[in-house]
């Protein structure tokens, strides 16, 4: 079966669908999912997600956003062409500071932004999820989880029936 | 997770069998029990249904205003900025208070989204798309006068009016004026705002791309969604990120303002030079924002009955802290009058009493009543609950907060340190219709927004329903709260 | 009632003997060294008077939000406010050395013959004849007076409401809760900066910023935060709190104190910019003095250990849910925060003209510490004393429930 993604089970309730989650979560398999019209709160523990990385990426955005701040307005003023007015220093952090600071907060946007879609592999317009005729009631106010054919542990038989022992309202296919 | 497992294995403390909360439930930010689906259902259907009469009356009177602006600033690039009414001493005038008055409005959506969500303060989630759509357009129309007032706007851009790049000698724009750090905050501002605005619509736009009935819609709504699918390993990641832009926003509101408020603060002029101005303009910002937010949404609960996500707890959070800001303001006002006095530097105390009493008394007093004491009223439940007494306190609040930046620019200018110099400002008819055609231009923004964008943050205000606690099902599931369609 | 006292927490009289240890080597040090000790003895004063308007304000805000997750450790703040009026005795000693010694002792403006260095005396001084209408002295001890009174009212009205609600479960104590908070948020905001003003910035009573009320604000919330967190990591390890208090109200607490460690930035950052850039002769010469010698040192100290370590620190997720490097930082806000008002208050000081520097008075150290032991252990004994009174956590509070399930 080549030209199957995997399969899917929908839940009416988001303690049906973290449950079911935490399930397959003890059960070991790795490649799969759940979708949800709006994030659940304790489904990254359900499903045993680590702590997002984003926040990486803002640390780096924002130590470059104060960097820049602080040389761009050093080499502007006290360096290529030297002005002085109002008989202030030539360079100093404190009137430095405030443009600084707004490029820390815009670099930092912008670094914690291209992360989450790195992290996230976004855009991808073309995905099996969004290909079911379900795809509307994935984003108003059913449940979903679903196991990739490509999970090591995935088996045609032994997979449809653990995931019918969750006790969804239905389970279906999902084509690649 | 872990967390809560080994709590179990410990020793459970006797106390815990004591404690039994007295009832006084909270408000909740859905009414009447409405279902996930209605919630998709109402929302949507806003930006589905055929284009209402009223949209295209308002739409047309809107960009009519707006072309005010326009022919204004049009006049004012081919005639020259003497259009306005600056003149000695009064170098300030219209234009930098209309751009604070816009600026200033835009805070509360940064508020609202930002400082809120930090705060957990759950009824956001049902203003915070509309506030933040406010924002943007509030940044756009502030934008303009900054850009214009330069007249030959053509340099604005190169060589660096506004932008770091050297001019044709080689100097750089100067690092130490207030006014170049306000290039870089607004810019700032209006950039990350639209950021956190559009990463709140993704998951709205996917919603909507997956309801579309026609290609075309299909199409344009699944180019913005991003192909968001609302797998929960993106909503962790995506959680994050909307936490991060939260708690980055709150520095970045609160800074705006503050460098805003350098603009005068940094100068020597009596009136303008006082410490306090950076969290006293921040709290006015906040104060004029929530007055503009009650003033949009009001009409618009009543037009698109949305009396169960705009419910009365929500109007009374926000009257609330409409109180809060205007007394906070209030206590700036009363510091700078004790300080000017205590500090017992005659211009000082000059300008202080010139505000209260002098040739400008009447806007001073205007902006007292409007500011300090309108808001007072919301101390009383039964004027919290009248919808319209509310609507009215809040254009109250909007017409205030502009003559508080008019006070403050124009009163201590136009009596400066040299009575000889002294002089009395009065705008021009291109000043006054620029200013109201902004009003044009903000409006036409809006209705755009009302008809192509989500409303309402769908997703974020399913999550706060007490349906979508996945341990509240157990025990409510069987009850009689079963959810209501419609 | 639990008023069986657990023997592994503190006795409260072995914290009334060490205050008043403390309290004693300073009037010691009001004989030796008069004007040094009874500033040092005012920073003391201050250092506790503070911690305890900070937990005024943390209960006031509790009730303005309806807010859920601080119902856990609000009755800890609420053992604190029942050292409000000890505060008030505290301050007594400041009349006394004022009126006993010399007038001039801290306040100089209260002597009209105190000599100005090089412009004639107070009494002669235009700045001072302008402001005689705020600066006089009877004025000044009355709001001292009606700011204590102020404060006392709310801080017994929030501590009643909480422990007759345990008895009674009545919600009518929430509801006077809730108004006392609101109004009480307005006055105690322009009592406590009218206690800036006047015990602070009049010391230097030239200058003037409308941003010190502010300030004194933030620095309040600053001390009480960290006070909260070391309760309650004492509270837990210890037992009583236990199972009761997670690591997500921690967490929680934590981040206020990240975000008034930003707010104590803004506010100091402003203020001194302003100034900076304003670069008027009668507004600079506050921080003038405050670069003269050691205060350099301590100003820069300032700038790296009040804010930018605090804020690298606590910008660490997982460092805000841990107790020990909470405790840490709490102790080192504290620490910090004492440092601040020092700054604030001892270059007010001078000697024959100069501002005082604590390095050329070594006894300065121990009257210093001396003080800040006698308030603190002076604030220990009214919040044990009062610890014992009462229950450990509101468990009648309308909110106490969902507040006990905070943990995700």
């Amino acid at each position: 079966m080549a030209d199957k993604f995997g399969i899917l089970a929908k839940f009416d309730t988001p303690a049906d669908i973290m449950h079911a989650a935490e399930k397959v979560r003890d059960a070991g398999f790795k490649r799969w999912d759940v979708i949800t019209p709006f994030p659940i709160h304790g489904m990254d523990g359900a499903m045993g997600l680590k702590r997002s990385w984003v926040p990486r990426f803002t640390i780096v955005g924002g130590t470059t956003g104060f960097i820049t701040g602080m040389s761009m307005i050093f080499f502007t003023n006290a360096f290529d062409y030297k002005i002085l007015i109002g008989g202030k220093p030539l360079f100093s952090p404190y009137f430095a500071f405030p443009v600084s600071y707004e490029l820390t907060i815009l670099f930092s946007a912008f670094a914690s932004i291209i992360g989450m879609f790195i992290l996230n592999k976004l855009p991808m317009h073309y995905h099996s999820a969004l290909k079911t005729e379900k795809v509307a009631e994935m984003s108003d106010d059913k449940f979903f989880l679903y196991i990739e054919s490509e999970d090591p542990q995935y088996d045609d038989v032994k997979t449809r029936s653990f995931i019918e022992g969750l006790h969804p309202v239905e389970v279906s296919d999902m084509e690649k | 997770m872990a967390g809560a497992s080994s709590h179990s294995q410990e020793v459970r403390p006797a106390i815990l069998d004591e404690v039994n909360p007295v009832d006084i439930p909270r408000q909740a930010c859905v009414d009447n029990n409405r279902s996930f689906n209605w919630i998709t259902e109402k929302i949507c259907g806003i930006i589905e249904e055929k284009t209402p009469t009223w949209w295209w009356v308002c739409f047309i009177i809107a960009c009519a205003t707006a072309s005010f602006t326009f022919i204004g600033l049009g006049y004012l690039v081919v005639t020259g900025v003497g259009v306005w009414g600056l003149a000695n001493p009064v170098n300030w005038g219209w234009a930098i208070v209309n751009f604070v008055f816009w600026i200033g409005i835009g805070h509360a959506g940064t508020l609202i989204s930002a400082i809120l969500c930090l705060l957990r303060q759950k009824w956001r989630t049902s203003i915070n798309r509309a506030a933040e759509a406010m924002t943007i357009f509030a940044v756009v129309c502030a934008g303009l006068f900054p850009v214009f007032h330069v007249g030959r706007v053509w340099f604005a851009l190169y060589p660096g009016y506004l932008f770091p790049f050297p001019n044709a000698n080689g100097i750089w724009p100067n690092f130490r004026s207030a006014l170049l750090w306000d290039v870089f905050a607004v810019s700032t501002y209006g950039t990350v705002s639209v950021l956190f605005w559009y990463i709140g619509l993704i998951p709205d736009f996917a919603t909507v791309r997956d309801r579309a009935k026609t290609k075309f819609r299909k199409i344009a709504y699944g180019i913005v969604a991003m192909g968001w699918r609302g797998s929960n390993r993106h909503w962790s990641n995506y959680e994050m990120l909307y936490l991060i832009l939260a708690g980055l926003s709150t520095p970045l509101v609160l800074s705006v303002h503050t460098i805003v408020s350098f603009d005068f603060a940094i100068s020597l002029v009596p009136g303008w030079h006082t410490t306090i101005f950076p969290p006293y303009f921040v709290a006015g910002a906040i104060f004029s924002g929530f007055g503009m937010v009650i003033t949009l949404m009001l009409p618009l609960r009543a037009i698109y009955g949305l009396q169960d996500l705009i419910t009365q707890y929500h109007i009374d959070c926000m009257t609330k802290i409409i109180l809060a800001t205007g007394t906070m303001v209030g206590y700036a006002y009363g510091m700078e009058f004790f300080i000017a006095a205590y500090g017992a530097n005659d211009f000082e105390i000059f300008a202080f009493v010139n505000r209260a009493f002098g040739n400008y008394a009447w806007a001073y007093w205007i902006m007292i009543s409007c500011n300090v004491i309108s808001p007072q009223f919301f101390w009383f439940k039964s004027i919290r609950e009248n919808t319209t007494l509310v609507w009215v306190i809040s254009l109250f609040v909007n017409v205030g907060m502009w003559f508080e930046r008019f006070v403050i620019t124009v009163t201590s200018l136009s009596r400066d340190f040299l009575p000889s110099s002294w002089g009395y400002y009065s705008p021009t008819v291109v000043d006054i219709f620029t200013y109201l055609g902004t009003f044009g231009l903000f409006s036409v923004l809006f209705l755009l927004f009302l008809r192509f964008v989500p409303l309402m943050a769908m997703a974020e205000i399913k999550a706060v329903t007490p349906q979508a606690d996945p341990h509240h099902a157990h025990t409510h599931k069987a009850g009689s709260g079963d959810y209501v369609n419609n | 009632m639990s008023a069986e006292r657990d023997a592994s927490l503190p006795n409260p009289t072995k914290w009334l003997l060490i205050g008043a240890v403390g309290l004693i080597i300073s009037f010691i040090g009001m004989f030796v060294d008069p004007r040094m000790a009874s500033f040092c003895y005012l920073i003391g004063m201050i250092f506790t008077t503070s911690i305890t308007i900070g937990m005024l304000f943390l209960v006031m805000i509790h009730h303005i939000f309806d807010a859920y997750w601080s119902t856990v450790i609000r009755r800890q703040a609420e053992n604190f406010l029942a050292a409000l009026p000890w505060m008030a005795v505290l301050f007594i000693p400041l009349f006394l050395i004022t009126y006993l010694y010399k007038q001039d002792t801290l306040w100089i403006w209260m002597d009209l013959d105190h000599e100005l260095h090089g412009h004639g005396t107070v009494g002669t001084d235009p700045l001072y004849l302008k402001k005689t209408w705020w600066l006089s002295e009877t004025f000044f001890w009355i709001r001292a007076v009606v700011c204590f009174l102020a404060w006392i009212y709310f801080a017994r009205t929030f501590r009643r409401n909480s422990f007759s609600q345990d008895e009674d479960g009545s919600a009518e104590h929430t509801y006077s809760s809730r108004k006392h908070a609101a109004g009480g948020l307005i006055v105690v905001a322009l009592t406590w900066s009218m206690a800036g003003f006047d015990w602070i910035m009049s010391l230097e009573y030239h200058w003037f910023s409308t941003m010190f009320g502010v300030w004194f604000f933030a620095n309040s919330m600053r001390a009480a935060l960290a006070v909260l967190v070391l309760v309650a990591a004492f509270l837990v390890a210890k037992g009583p709190l236990k199972g009761i208090f997670n690591t997500k109200h921690l967490h929680d607490l934590s981040t206020l104190c990240f975000a008034f460690t930003v707010f104590w930035a803004y506010i100091s950052f402003s203020q001194y910019f302003l100034i900076w850039n304003g670069n008027i002769p009668e507004e600079t010469f506050w921080y003038n003095f405050r670069e003269e010698g050691m205060w350099y040192g301590v100003s820069m100290f300032l700038i790296f250990g009040h804010f930018l370590f605090p804020f690298l620190f606590m910008l660490q997720f997982p460092l805000k849910t841990k107790y020990p490097a909470m405790v840490f930082m709490a102790c080192w806000i504290l620490f910090m925060q004492l440092f601040d008002l020092i700054f604030n208050i001892l270059p007010s000081l001078k000697v024959h003209g100069h501002t005082a520097q604590l390095f050329h008075q070594p006894l300065g150290f121990l009257w210093l510490a001396a003080s800040v032991l006698g308030g603190i252990g002076v604030l220990l004994w009214a919040y044990w004393t009062s610890y014992y009174k009462v229950k450990i956590i509101p468990i009648r509070d309308p909110r106490i429930g969902e507040c006990l399930n905070h943990n995700h």
